[in-house]
């Protein structure tokens, strides 16, 4: 070798041996060429051991086998840039790195080998992890100020044992938050207990709360232990409050004043000692006004109250929703999909999300049914969502933005209001007849009840 | 190493697989009197450990051979009674015979790692 090709070699040793990142060659063999002082650091294997050796006896990348990059770079002859894995080192340590490839050349063009390049992300996952912490709350997660806001109180409301309102739209995640706080409380050694207040008669929410004695009605054969009883000194959970009926709100009153029960067919009145947490997707407080739900059982039940919003007020959280899905089902079902791409993250910070973080985890799965343990991409995706909403000639006049957005308001607030029309307006800080003249101008059809004839006493 | 046992090994064509965390493969060698008998081959998911340790229990293999493995990965292993003699690598055949005849695996050690294997370490 030529003076000068001596220099140039001492030179290249010397400028890789200053950077930061590990580089290492394999010829087409796979056997390791040079090894440069960071990859020493970073793997904790001394150059003279590493040299000669297989590179996958070296590197130990949970890729080596399956997904190995630097094998890919090689028969492509493509670089490949910043997949994120692992090594292990001899101390058994998993390191998280981020490693790029690409394919060596001499001057004639001809390929020598490969050169990998790989990055210590410790730090970065710290952080990262340390940030999740952060934005965590027992099971939820969220980065938005809404939801931060809760998180400050939610250990306190948790430890003070009181009972609590929660409100939000369906799919929010309001029994994920009445469990947080009952893991959070003293109770969490106790049963947590939830009931869907909406989906049952009267005749059978009643029996299932407070349970029944023998004989107490056709079909009841034997005692039966309510859930109330069943949550003991835990928790139970009410959801759907907002649904029942006028004579079942007046018997969950008196539980809440009492602190008593009576099973169905029994004299004995039994204690409760669980602790109470309710749900709605309604707004309790425009029921009341409306009439439609007790002023009294509002107050009892709402000593603390806390507002969900909705998915869609909340963008910024749907990345680290996503991340979260996407772990859970890999769990759940043993599968490695990497997350979605950035085309179908797009496209879901463009939906509406109705059906909120249900939907969103619907969606999450769809995609894990149909992609192959990649990212999930937009053929993944339910259909409806695969299109990015255009922006027509017509949805830009201003008229048409107003009128949509007009019409949108007045009926999601009537649904709110049971379709009662004064109190919509009175929710809407309008005039009856404005709401009557705007419902005209916009078309709206409304279903044929007025929600007036719901009012108790 | 003469009495009836059973030992595995994660598999990578003919290799020990480098990572025990994402091998997929195991061969299971039925050894008596210092000879392979019997050989069979089990796929697996190391993404479960505990599933796999299991497996490993229910067919009576009570080491395993492997590359590299996580400390999460060695103590669900270790802690299902399973000796693991980690951060070996080479042809499995050749590993395999060394080991069972009670030869010293010290040449197939992985660099930056020491031989964990019992006899190694009593010496």
């Amino acid at each position: 070798m030529s003076d000068s090709q001596l220099v140039v070699e001492e030179t290249t040793a010397t400028i890789l041996d200053s950077i930061s990142d590990g580089v290492f060659t394999v010829d087409h063999s796979w056997h390791i060429t040079s090894f440069n002082l960071a990859a020493e650091k970073i793997t904790g294997i001394k150059r003279n051991e590493a040299l000669g050796r297989f590179c996958w006896e070296v590197f130990r990348s949970n890729m080596c086998e399956g997904d190995c990059a630097l094998k890919r770079t090689m028969k492509e002859g493509k670089p490949f840039v910043s997949s994120s894995t692992y090594i292990i080192n001899g101390q058994k340590k998993r390191i998280p790195i981020n490693v790029s490839t690409s394919v060596l050349k001499n001057k004639d063009g001809v390929v020598l080998g490969g050169v990998e390049t790989f990055r210590d992300h410790s730090l970065v996952e710290e952080l990262r992890k340390e940030i999740e912490g952060r934005y965590s709350f027992g099971e939820m997660i969220s980065r938005s100020k809404a939801m931060q806001d809760i998180f400050l109180i939610l250990k306190q409301v948790a430890e003070s044992d009181s009972t609590v309102l929660i409100e939000g739209e369906t799919g929010t995640g309001k029994e994920v938050m009445a469990r947080t706080i009952h893991q959070q409380s003293a109770r969490s050694d106790e049963q947590f207990v939830a009931i869907n207040c909406g989906a049952l008669p009267d005749s059978l929410l009643e029996s299932e709360l407070f349970g029944y004695k023998a004989g107490a009605f056709t079909g009841a054969t034997k005692d039966k232990e309510g859930l109330f009883a069943s949550a003991g000194n835990g928790t139970i959970f009410l959801d759907e409050i907002g649904e029942t009926s006028a004579a079942f709100q007046v018997r969950l009153l008196r539980v809440l004043e009492e602190r008593e029960y009576q099973p169905l067919g029994s004299v004995k009145k039994l204690k409760c000692t669980a602790r109470i947490i309710t749900a709605t997707n309604r707004n309790l407080s425009e029921m009341v006004e409306a009439e439609t739900f007790r002023r009294d059982l509002f107050y009892r039940i709402n000593t603390v109250r806390l507002l969900l919003p909705p998915l869609r007020e909340r963008l910024e959280d749907l990345p680290l929703l996503v991340d979260r899905f996407v772990e859970k089902i890999n769990r759940l079902k043993d599968r490695q999909v990497k997350g979605v791409d950035e085309k179908v993250l797009g496209l879901l910070m463009e939906h509406d999300f109705p059906g909120n973080i249900r939907e969103l985890e619907n969606i999450i799965e769809h995609g894990f049914i149909l992609c192959k343990d990649q990212a999930i991409s937009v053929q993944h995706i339910p259909s409806h969502l695969q299109k990015s909403k255009p922006l027509t000639q017509k949805n830009l006049s201003f008229e048409n933005v107003v009128d949509d957005a007009e019409s949108k308001l007045i009926l999601q607030t009537l649904e709110k209001n049971n379709y009662n029309r004064l109190a919509t307006a009175k929710a809407l800080g309008i005039h009856k007849a404005t709401l009557f003249r705007k419902i005209k101008k916009l078309h709206l059809s409304l279903p044929e009840k007025d929600g007036r004839n719901t009012s108790i006493q | 190493m003469g009495a009836c046992m059973r030992v595995a090994v994660t598999v990578w064509e003919n290799r020990i697989s480098p990572v025990f965390d994402s091998a997929n493969m195991l061969m299971i060698a039925q050894v008596e009197k210092s000879e392979v008998v019997e050989r069979s081959y089990e796929q697996v998911s190391t993404q479960c450990v505990d599933q796999v340790a299991r497996t490993l229990c229910d067919k009576n293999v009570n080491q395993v051979i492997c590359g590299a493995v996580s400390e999460e990965s060695a103590l669900i292993l270790e802690n299902h009674g399973i000796e693991l003699i980690p951060f070996l690598a080479g042809e499995i055949e050749l590993v395999l015979d060394r080991y069972i005849k009670g030869e010293t695996l010290e040449t197939f050690v992985m660099p930056g790692c020491f031989c964990r294997c019992k006899r190694c370490k009593m010496n």
